[in-house]
Order: C-alpha cells, then structure tokens, then sequence
C-alpha cells in the first residue's frame, strides 16, 4: 500500500514539475512582451533591468557614493539597502512622451530616495541590535544551563535524597531541567515502585515479540482464544498506526527514523506487562518523551511508573468518574484563579473535559512545543499531577484576554490547536502566577472533598461527561 | 480563522465525525475546511474542532464539526459529544475491512446518545487507493440503503467527493430543518433542534445546531 502511495505521489510530483515548466514558459512569453505602450507607438525597450542598473550607476557616481556593484548572486541580500527597483522608478526619467521631470522634482526624488536608504540604514543597524541581543541572552542562557548542570551533577544528584525537597533545588528545578541530567532526574523523580528491572523488561519485550510473530504466523488458526486474539491484534495493529503518527514533524518515530523500533518495543512491552490497561491512545507520545531523554529500558521503567500514578491510571484505564472528578477539582481552582474565563466557560457550557483530555493524556506533549512540554515535564516531575491542572490553568490565564472574546467553537478550537509560538517565559510566569490553594485547602483536599461529595450522591458536575 | 464575531450566517449544524482510528477523519477534515492534506496527521485524542460556512441557496450554514478520536477505548468520553448533532460522517478506510465490519457498532453508539432524526452518511474514504480495496462499493452501498444512510466514497488525498459529502449531508438537515420550520410555525413542535440537552447556548448565541437569526 505504501508502494502504491508513493507511486501516486510520484506521479503527481510529475506532473506538478510539468505544470509549472509550462507555467514558467508562459510567463517568459508574458515578460518579452514590448514595454511602454500606453500612449502611442513607443518601440519596445529591450532591457529595462540594465537600465535601471545604469542609471543608479551613474547615480551613485555622480553622489560619489561609489558602492562596489553587489556580485550578481548576493543581489537578493542587498535588497534592502539598494533596491535596484525602486531605484529605477524614483531616478529614471520619464518615458520618452512624457514631458521629462522638472530639475526640482529630480531633486527631490533623490532627496527622497537618500531619506528611504538611510531609513533602511538603520533599521538594519537596529536589528542587528537586537540580533546581538538575543544572542547574547541565548549565550546568558546556555551558560546558565551550564552552571545548573554542573549544580545538578556535583551536588544535587549525588545527595537526591537529601537535597531533591530543599528551597534551592526546588527553585532551580523550576527553571527547567539541562537536557543533559533531564531524563536521569525524570527517573529519580518518578522512581520505581513497581521494582521493574532491565531484565524483566527484556522479558516483556520477548514476549510481546513473539506475540506479534505468533499473531502473524497462525493469525486465524488459533480458534480457541478467537477474541481475545482479535483484540490483541487489533492492539498491536493501533500500536502501529500511532507510532508513525507520534511526533511526525521529527521523522524520527516514523518507520526507518531511528527511534521507530524502541518506541514499538516499549509500547508492545507495556501491553504485555500491563494487560489489564494495555494500548490507548497518547501512550506513545509519552513513551516518545521518554525515549527522547532515556535509555530504551529506563524509558520503559520510567514509562510503566509514570501510567501507574493515580490520575495517569485513572485517565489510562479511562475510568469514567475518576475522570470527572480530577475535571471537577480543575475546576474549583479554575473558578477560584480565574472567575471571569470560568463564567464565560460556563455560559456555553464548555466543560474541561473538550480541552483537558488531550493535555492530560499527553501530558503536554501534543499540544505545547515540545521543549516547553519538557519544561512543563520537568515541574510535573516535582510537584506530581497538581501541576498538570496548574499547566492547564497557566494556559487558561496566559490567553484569557482572548478567549474572553470568543464564542463556544472558537474556545473549543482554539484550545484544543493552541498557537504555536507560546513561549516558556510567558507560560512559566502565567504558571506562577495561579494560586493552587483554595482559601485552606490545597489540591489534594479538595480532591478528597470532591471524591466525598461524589460519593455522597452529588453528581452535578461536568454534564458532558454524564453518560 | 477568526473569533467568533466575523462571520454572518443563518444557521449552525453540528457535525460528529465518527469511525475507526486511522480511516482519515481528521483528513477529510481539514481537506474540507482549509483544503489540506497531511500524510502524517498526529493521532486526535480526545476531539478537535473546525468550522466552514457554506452557501446553501441563500442561507449561510455553518458546519461545526467535531472531530472525534476513533480508539474504542475512549468511546466512553467521545459519545458525549454526539449530542445535539444534527449530522454525522461515519467513516471507514475502504482499504480496511475491520474498519468497516465494525460500521454497525458505531451506528448503534450513535443512535444510543444522538437525536433519532440525526442525518447519517456512511463514508468511505480513501478511494485512490484503487489497488488496496477491501470494500465493495455495492456492499457498502447496499448497507448504508439498508440502514436509511447515505453513502459516498471519498478521497481526502485527491479530494475526490469530500465537498459533495460535507455539503449533501448540509443539504440533507437543511431540508429537514426547513421542512420542521414549516411544521413548527403551525403546531410549534420542534424536535431536531432541541437536541441541546445540557448545552444551552448563550445569551443571543446561535450556537450548535439550528438556530435561525
């Protein structure tokens, strides 16, 4: 099938290529057609580029302002500073049966001309300003990366337990992990209560290997497990299809990328060791994050631990009022941090769930760039599933202004696509500034008062998720 | 897109794109709202959302159109958002024939949680992929007739019907809806457009589904 996608692909690339060789011919025969024809027989000019080359030429010797004549393939470059165009327009006379320009008006048009080069001047200098600027900070940035990771390997990591709660590595840590000790603190942080080893691993991965080898060998052979078989198969099929769909601006998921077969390998071992939750959808874009900063068997360590948290189980196992109980505790901060966005929501009825089902699931991974959704990681890793909830309402508050303005769909749509150029700095701050502590109680007593209340009968909350 | 105040139109339909994972929902999509293609989409969790305005006579409708996650597992969260849909594309890879054994299923959990009169399309999508059929036209055809369904198949890859499908399933509530228009000044009964429970549109909205100016 892939063949034959390709083959139709080539052939439309074909006949793409022919279309615009015929588009391109078509335009040469528009441009050699003669030039100034508006009034009366004016013979055709003949090279009007070179003309307007000429005359700035001789513009520039008679200002004395000789700049060497830009090399033909760097010409695009120099556009700003000498638009040859524009050059022309301003300094050329007139045609020929039009009256010439007045020695004031040539005047001016040079003056004109002068103002519009300086101008440019300028704006060039200033964005080479604020290019310096940048780089500077990015330096700034790097260096502090640089600092922190030393921090991390020679003090923080040798004493984790000691150090992994006091002030100044919590403050570091929110400053976002160096890439280079990330996933070595992702592990720590998340640790390993399921005892889960390389070996043991290794062991899943065999199986699910053979699993899929068997399914593939003796796939309506075997009639006594019909079912079950189907199901696994249709398991290992998702597995497949979602890998190529994981991340696929990086092509480096996709078959043949280089993480392809680790990331099959660890969400075929996963369904192997966890059965009873098995394959769902945005698994593989955690095990992608995960691969990205690990090793094969410590991203499946990792991985297994991380969808054994209470609220990754709940959403994993798709566990109905779980679910709405983490939506509803959302929204008491919600309404408590932003009271406003909070009515406006609730007027039309838009209930968490339509935009926080695919936060949680992938936990950021999807839907923010995925060096922020690593920063968001990072804090999830220190202060656990609260800070998912607090990302969410730090997304909330940084474009309230906006959804403030804007109509069921448009929130929906908006928020389930958000923009891409979101920045850390503006989310981090937003992220800080929501309060996740309702007038006494943190997040999880009012977890807890939630899960009570919907126990004791009152089950009012998120009417879209009713079923 | 914009936000929400640009736009002049007469009525809104909701639209539940409904079927198996990997059959080209979010595809078709985004061919018929921004004529896009992607071959490699990033798998929906949960749903998405897109809109398009389309001429039908001289109403402007306007498809919202809910773009639903096709794993099993998650119907239990995706059926809640088949309500108020006046309309629905129930999509299967004609290339899959397990995408479309399971066709009956899906017809069923959209009856379940969305109003009976709801106007219902069986689409089968990837038809350039001549070579790789599994699904015979006529079978599929013969199905959707059986069931009062419409039937298309599509190609969001060449654009093949995508339009024509979008726009007869508008066609098909427009009708309706005119139809329930007539009735309604008479005996005032009004039954696809008060498929809202639970989601009352706002002040003056002309939110989901029918609503006239």
């Amino acid at each position: 099938m892939v063949i034959i996608k390709n083959i139709i692909h080539v052939t439309f690339l074909y006949f793409r290529n022919l279309f615009s060789k015929r588009t391109k011919e078509l335009k040469s025969v528009v441009h050699s057609a003669p030039g100034w024809k508006l009034f009366g027989k004016v013979p055709p000019r003949e090279n009007l580029q070179k003309t307007s080359k000429i005359i700035q030429q001789e513009y520039e010797a008679r200002t004395g302002r000789a700049c060497k004549p830009p090399p033909q393939s760097s010409r695009r470059k120099n556009f700003e500073f000498e638009p040859l165009s524009t050059t022309a327009l301003i300094l050329e006379d007139r045609p020929s049966n039009l009256p010439a320009k007045s020695v004031e008006e040539a005047l001016r048009h040079r003056q004109e001309y002068d103002e519009m080069v300086a101008e440019a001047k300028k704006r060039e200098i200033k964005e080479a300003h604020k290019r310096k600027k940048i780089m500077k900070e990015r330096f700034k940035q790097e260096e502090n990366i640089a600092n922190a990771m030393v921090i991390w390997i020679n003090e923080i990591l040798p004493n984790w337990e000691v150090m992994r709660s006091t002030r100044r590595v919590r403050e570091l840590w929110w400053q976002g992990l160096p890439p280079s000790v990330r996933g070595k603190v992702w592990s720590l942080a998340v640790g390993n209560e399921l005892n889960i080893t390389p070996e043991l691993y290794e062991i899943f991965l065999s199986r699910a290997k053979e699993r899929c080898k068997s399914l593939s060998e003796t796939s309506s052979e075997n009639d006594t497990e019909g079912v079950s078989i189907a199901d696994r198969e249709a398991s290992l099929e998702l597995i497949k299809l979602d890998i190529s769909r994981t991340f696929p601006s990086l092509y480096i998921f996709q078959k043949g990328g280089p993480y392809h077969d680790v990331l099959h390998s660890i969400l075929g071992a996963y369904t192997c060791y966890r059965p009873d939750v098995g394959y769902v959808q945005g698994m593989s874009f955690i095990a992608a994050v995960l691969i990205l900063n690990l090793e094969e068997a410590d991203a499946f360590i990792a991985f297994a631990n991380l969808l054994n948290k209470p609220c990754q189980l709940a959403f994993f196992r798709v566990d109905h009022s779980m679910m709405l109980k983490y939506f509803a505790t959302f929204e008491v901060f919600f309404e408590e941090n932003l009271s406003k966005l909070f009515l406006h929501f609730k007027s039309y009825s838009l209930t968490p769930d339509i935009y926080l089902i695919d936060w949680i699931f992938t936990l950021y991974s999807k839907s923010l760039p995925l060096d922020l959704a690593c920063r968001v990681w990072d804090v999830f890793c220190r202060d656990g599933e609260e800070f998912l909830f607090r990302t969410g309402l730090g997304i909330l508050r940084l474009y309230e202004d906006i959804l403030l303005q804007m109509d069921f769909i448009h929130i929906a749509q908006f928020l389930t696509k958000l923009p891409e150029d979101i920045t850390s700095e503006k989310l981090f701050s937003c992220i800080a500034a929501i309060q996740m502590q309702n007038s006494t109680k943190k997040w999880p007593q009012v977890f807890a008062s939630v899960m009570k209340d919907i126990k004791e009968g009152d089950k009012n909350n998120s009417p879209t998720l009713k079923s | 897109m914009g936000n929400g105040t640009e736009e002049d139109y007469n009525f809104v339909f909701k639209v539940v794109l409904i079927g198996e994972s990997g059959v080209g929902k979010t595809n078709l999509l985004s061919r018929f709202t921004r004529n896009e293609f992607s071959h490699d989409s990033r798998t929906t969790i949960g749903v998405e959302f897109s809109t398009r305005t389309v001429m039908l006579g001289t109403a402007a409708v306007k498809a919202q159109i809910w773009d639903t996650a096709g794993l099993e597992r998650y119907r239990a969260i995706t059926s809640a958002y088949y309500r108020g849909a006046v309309g629905a594309l129930l999509v299967f890879d004609l290339t899959k024939h397990h995408t479309y054994a399971v066709v009956e299923r899906w017809l069923k959990e959209l009856y379940d949680h969305a109003e009976a009169t709801i106007v219902v399309m069986l689409v089968g999508n990837k038809s350039d992929l001549t070579q790789a059929r599994e699904v015979p036209s006529d079978e599929a055809r013969m199905f959707a007739e059986n069931n009062g369904l419409l039937f298309l198949e599509t190609s969001a890859l060449d654009s093949t019907n995508v339009e024509l499908a979008f726009e007869t399933v508008l066609k098909e509530i427009f009708a309706k809806v005119s139809k329930q228009r007539q009735n309604s000044t008479r005996t005032n009964a009004i039954t696809l457009g008060s498929a809202q429970a639970g989601q009352e549109p706002g002040p003056g909205e002309k939110r989901a589904c029918c609503i006239s100016l």
